[in-house]
């Protein structure tokens, strides 16, 4: 790390808000399994897309680097809570430091299909500290916009299950004792969705009725995107791009 | 205290330091009775080993994301070696344990206090080892260890810089070393 944190802070506010280059814009999709995400943000990269934006997604737990180690792990239901969280973040890290930035860097909108809220939520809803598990996220990058999904732990339940059974993690069968998939992720997404209104509160989420039709959910994102957009760049992200700066030695500049 | 509480009552060592062979030599005189206790190596859930596999499209990790890491191996050995052997009454050799990975992330210039709130978790031993290699032997020692691992992925880190990490590493334990309370 070449540079002082102070000069590649100052750096990254000049770099966001240069007027005369497109500015990076992070959405994040947020909500419980069975919320209606993916389909949405299928719908908004479209449009997005046919408005001329260069769009990039990135999906939770998806790092080429880490991805495998988490998934041969949940395999063979081998993690504990605290393993399954600082793995989660290991790999919410490296997409920030792999996908995220770079792509904000250049100028394009990113669209994170679950974002570090998501760790914060299960961790929680598995027993961890919300200081800590927010901690190991350290340095906070924020979202320009935070869609939360709000779906009722009963809808969640059935649009889940109507077409498979969840997995060992999906239903928290390792924190809940309980040995019927299903009746383990009915008493788990409880406790999740209880920790996304929290945390709906707490950061500001723009929260989208998920129990809507799919059609009326897409305008209603279209909306607030459209109103949301223009919001300044935060400054709570220098820390975050500055450490990235650092740690790329300057190769993206 | 009960007597059988007392009995159960297991001690945890840690032994840290950048080389693997001096660490596990000191880790094993350090075991008074081999039979009454056990060594907990670092990668024991195989995610380095893993890691190491991973294609260069993969991206190289950053020193945070390999501290995380270790923070989620050292969860595993906590989970599966340490904590269970220190409820049956055993010494436990943790070789190496926090401040190994603490001077890595303190050379990487990573900020003090959230190394400590990642390891936060992890209980505090009831006695501190450390093995030095000899000055000037820094980069060769450190080859096999979690901080030759860790320099050698690093993004961006090429071959004088890798030193310049493990020099600091090594003094960073050194500092350490001389922290630590004496008997």
């Amino acid at each position: 790390m070449r540079d002082s944190a102070a000069v590649l802070r100052r750096e990254a506010r000049r770099h966001f808000t240069d007027p005369s280059r497109p500015r990076g814009l992070l959405v994040a999709f947020e909500g419980p399994d069975g919320s209606g995400k993916t389909t949405q943000r299928k719908l908004f990269k479209t449009w997005l897309e046919s408005e001329g934006y260069d769009v990039v997604t990135t999906k939770w737990n998806a790092s080429e680097l880490i991805k495998p180690i988490i998934k041969s792990r949940k395999t063979v239901r081998a993690l504990g809570p605290e393993e399954y969280s600082l793995l989660h973040a290991a790999d919410f890290r490296h997409r920030v430091e792999q996908v995220i930035l770079p792509a904000l860097w250049g100028g394009k909108l990113v669209i994170a299909d679950r974002f570090l809220f998501t760790g914060l939520a299960r961790d929680v809803a598995r027993g961890l500290d919300l200081d800590w598990v927010l901690r190991l996220y350290e340095p906070l990058l924020w979202p320009d916009l935070v869609f939360y999904f709000a779906v009722s732990p009963v809808t969640s339940g059935k649009r889940v299950t109507a077409t498979r059974t969840p997995n060992f993690y999906e239903a928290g069968q390792d924190v809940t004792d309980v040995d019927d998939p299903v009746e383990s992720y009915q008493r788990f997404v409880r406790r999740v969705i209880r920790e996304y209104e929290s945390l709906a509160l707490i950061f500001n989420f723009i929260r989208v009725d998920a129990e809507q039709t799919i059609g009326e959910q897409h305008r209603q994102i279209r909306d607030l995107f459209l109103k949301g957009r223009q919001r300044p760049w935060s400054d709570w992200n220098a820390g975050a791009v500055a450490e990235w700066l650092a740690i790329t030695g300057g190769a993206r500049r | 205290m009960s007597a059988a509480a007392a009995r159960a009552k297991g001690r945890l060592i840690a032994v840290d330091g950048l080389d693997a062979a001096a660490v596990h030599a000191a880790a094993k005189a350090a075991l008074v009775s081999p039979s009454r206790g056990g060594i907990s190596r670092w990668d024991a859930s195989g995610v380095f080993q893993d890691l190491a596999v991973a294609g260069a499209g993969a991206g190289a990790p950053s020193a945070r994301t390999l501290l995380l890491l270790y923070a989620a191996d050292l969860a595993f050995r906590l989970r599966w070696q340490i904590r269970p052997a220190l409820a049956e009454g055993r010494t436990v050799i943790a070789a190496p344990y926090v401040a190994t990975a603490v001077a890595f992330g303190r050379a990487a210039g990573l900020p003090r206090t959230w190394l400590a709130t990642l390891f936060a978790f992890a209980p505090q031993p009831n006695g501190r080892r450390f093995a030095h290699p000899a000055r000037g032997a820094n980069a060769l020692a450190a080859r096999d260890g979690f901080v030759g691992f860790g320099c050698e992925r690093m993004a961006r880190v090429d071959g004088p810089a890798q030193g310049l990490l493990i020099e600091k590493t090594a003094a960073y334990l050194r500092g350490a070393d001389r922290l630590r309370p004496r008997r």
